[in-house]
């Protein structure tokens, strides 16, 4: 007896409720046709993704014009696929090459962003690690250009932000003992620095700002468009190809998974997970003829 | 009741090895123990010998699941070591992957010391979970050659890199002015789960049965590292193209070959026959070479041919030093 009383009732103001919204619908609809408004411009927001200056720099370091002389380096790509033709297969070399980038990079990366004073021990024990002279050849010119654009473009304006005085100071440090050493470097000794790509990343990064994720993303996401890229100038596939595999799912799942699996991994653990792919990048130099430099 | 035997002062799976040189010029040990599972032996001294041999065993051939191998190598100045293994070093299952088999190496080279380790491949079997660690500090003088390889497991019961997890890692420090890392070279393998459908690993190694490298550094390894080097320059040019008629080419081959163009052609045929593909660099004063074969017998040939073949190995540390290559 009492639930059909309920029942009815919000049964009736359910219907009002409809009602009262149609009404209001159309009352909007008019006063619309009235003053031929559209609806307010929204303001700019000042919280969201790209409010820091920091996703400035979030841009410009993930931009594929940033001029580290990528487009010279194929990572082993033009190697491979002169070793396995005639059946080679891109999404296999990509799977390959990713985790091997990774695994020999990313704890770099993260290590020297998470401290970038070390940046000197962390270039040095990088050297130690790479096991030709053609993958060493490709770090270190990219290294250098880094450290280059960081001199010449980025350090004026990151030095007058708040970013962490002594890390810029590291840099310079860095630079200049980079500058003494390569002049007067005598065959037999070693050098002192070497700049390679990956420890310079993450100094860099984390001077203008940048998260420690954001920072693995980007640096791994640039080795994935560098790879497409030169599968594109070597004929392997169109742009709207590479475009369509750069968005993939794949792609997207293949950079979290590295992420997650060099996450704290301490330098002294990095190595090669594609023990092949020494193979390949070390024998680039035994091509007959060759469009990259790596 | 008081034990009438001296206390042990080593752990299970600890060794310990001195080399020195004795007044009379020839090398020999000065310490030698070890605990189960590890077994060291040495042939009795000879006074011809021109390093010291030892045989680096384990009981049963191989490291059982969860087996820990921790040995300690002091090379005292000039002496000359060199190790050897008895057949490859098995990797048995463990129980689970958190179960992990090691071997540890520490080796200390004083001034012209020298090591030459030329052991047989480790063979880790399905489900295996192993981490190898090689750590040897150089005085400048000194000299090493390592050859660290790994196969894909038992081949002839169908394993392809079946285990659960492989490491390996081989450090090379100066240990003057000041300790400095001058290689470290990590091999980082991640099997598969048991059973699963998609052999990650498998596709990874590209059919290759087995890989290694071979690190050298030091005056006495010098030459061996020049000739690697020089043989890698050599290979023949990929998608080169040969524009001589056949007839030019095989005139050419009758007439202007040397001893050692013909040797190099009949290796160059091997690497082609076994899949081998090898690679040689210099790195911060260390030559180091990669290699990975479709056959374990293809790879130890290959090795053992550019060994013999240059001579300054057999001719340092004897000829019992290469003899898991041969």
């Amino acid at each position: 007896m009492n639930c059909t009383i309920v029942a009815a009732q919000s049964q009736l103001i359910r219907e009002e409720i409809v009602d009262l919204e149609s009404r209001l619908q159309d009352a909007k609809e008019r006063l619309n046709s009235i003053e031929g408004a559209v609806a307010p411009f929204p303001s700019l927001p000042n919280e969201g993704p790209i409010s820091a200056s920091s996703h400035h720099f979030l841009f410009l370091l993930a931009d594929s014009a940033l001029p580290l002389g990528s487009f010279a380096f194929s990572s082993g790509l033009e190697s491979y696929l002169a070793h396995t033709s005639p059946t080679p297969s891109f999404p296999h070399f990509l799977t390959l090459s990713l985790s091997s980038y990774a695994s020999t990079n990313l704890p770099f990366v993260l290590a020297a962003h998470i401290n970038p004073l070390d940046i000197l021990a962390l270039d040095d024990a990088q050297d130690a690690t790479i096991m030709c002279p053609v993958a060493r050849r490709a770090s270190v010119a990219q290294g250098r250009a880094l450290l280059s654009i960081w001199d010449r473009s980025f350090s004026p304006v990151a030095s007058a932000a708040s970013s962490p005085s002594s890390a810029v100071q590291a840099l310079k440090v860095f630079s200049t003992i980079l500058r003494s050493s390569s002049g007067s470097g005598t065959a037999s000794e070693l050098p002192p620095a070497s700049a390679h790509i990956a420890p310079l990343f993450g100094a860099v990064a984390c001077i203008l700002g940048l998260s420690l994720k954001q920072t693995a993303y980007v640096f791994v996401l640039s080795h994935v468009k560098a790879l497409l890229s030169a599968a594109v100038r070597a004929g392997r596939f169109g742009p709207y190809h590479a475009q369509k595999v750069l968005a993939s799912l794949e792609v997207q799942a293949g950079i979290h998974e590295v992420l997650e699996r060099e996450w704290g991994i301490r330098i002294e653990d990095a190595g090669q997970t594609v023990p092949v792919m020494d193979l390949w990048i070390g024998r680039h130099e035994m091509l007959y003829s060759r469009i990259f430099n790596s | 009741m008081n034990s009438p035997f001296p206390a042990s002062s080593s752990a299970p799976g600890e060794g310990k090895l001195v080399v020195e040189l004795l007044p009379q010029k020839t090398s020999a040990l000065s310490t030698i123990t070890s605990q189960y599972p590890l077994k060291l032996i040495s042939p009795s001294p000879q006074s011809y010998q021109k390093s010291v041999l030892v045989f680096f065993l384990t009981y049963g051939g191989g490291l059982v699941g969860g087996d820990q191998v921790h040995l300690t190598i002091d090379v005292k100045a000039n002496s000359k070591l060199s190790i050897v293994t008895q057949g490859h070093t098995k990797i048995f299952k463990s129980p689970s992957s958190d179960v992990v088999t090691r071997q540890q190496l520490q080796v200390t080279l004083e001034a012209g010391a020298a090591v030459c380790l030329l052991p047989d491949p480790v063979q880790p079997f399905k489900g295996s979970v192993y981490e190898q660690s090689q750590i040897f500090t150089l005085h400048e003088t000194a000299s090493l050659c390592l050859l660290d390889w790994v196969s894909a497991g038992r081949i002839a019961r169908g394993e392809d890199w079946d285990f659960s997890a492989w490491s390996g890692r081989n450090e090379v420090w100066a240990a003057e002015p000041k300790a400095r890392l001058l290689l470290r070279d990590n091999v980082i393998l991640e099997g598969d789960e048991i059973d699963a459908q998609d052999k990650k690993l498998e596709k990874k190694m590209h059919n290759l049965d087995i890989f290694g490298t071979l690190v050298l550094r030091g005056p006495l390894v010098e030459n061996l590292a020049a000739f690697l080097l020089a043989e890698f320059a050599a290979l023949p040019r990929l998608k080169a193209q040969d524009f001589r008629s056949q007839a030019k080419i095989d005139r050419d081959l009758k007439t202007n070959l040397s001893q050692h163009e013909i040797w190099r052609r009949a290796r160059l045929e091997q690497e082609l026959g076994c899949g081998l593909l090898w690679s040689a660099a210099k790195i911060r004063g260390c030559i180091v070479v990669k290699f990975g074969s479709l056959t374990v017998e293809g790879a130890r040939t290959w090795i053992g041919n550019m060994i013999k073949e240059q001579g300054s190995v057999e001719k340092t540390f004897g000829e019992s030093a290469i003899m898991c290559i041969k």
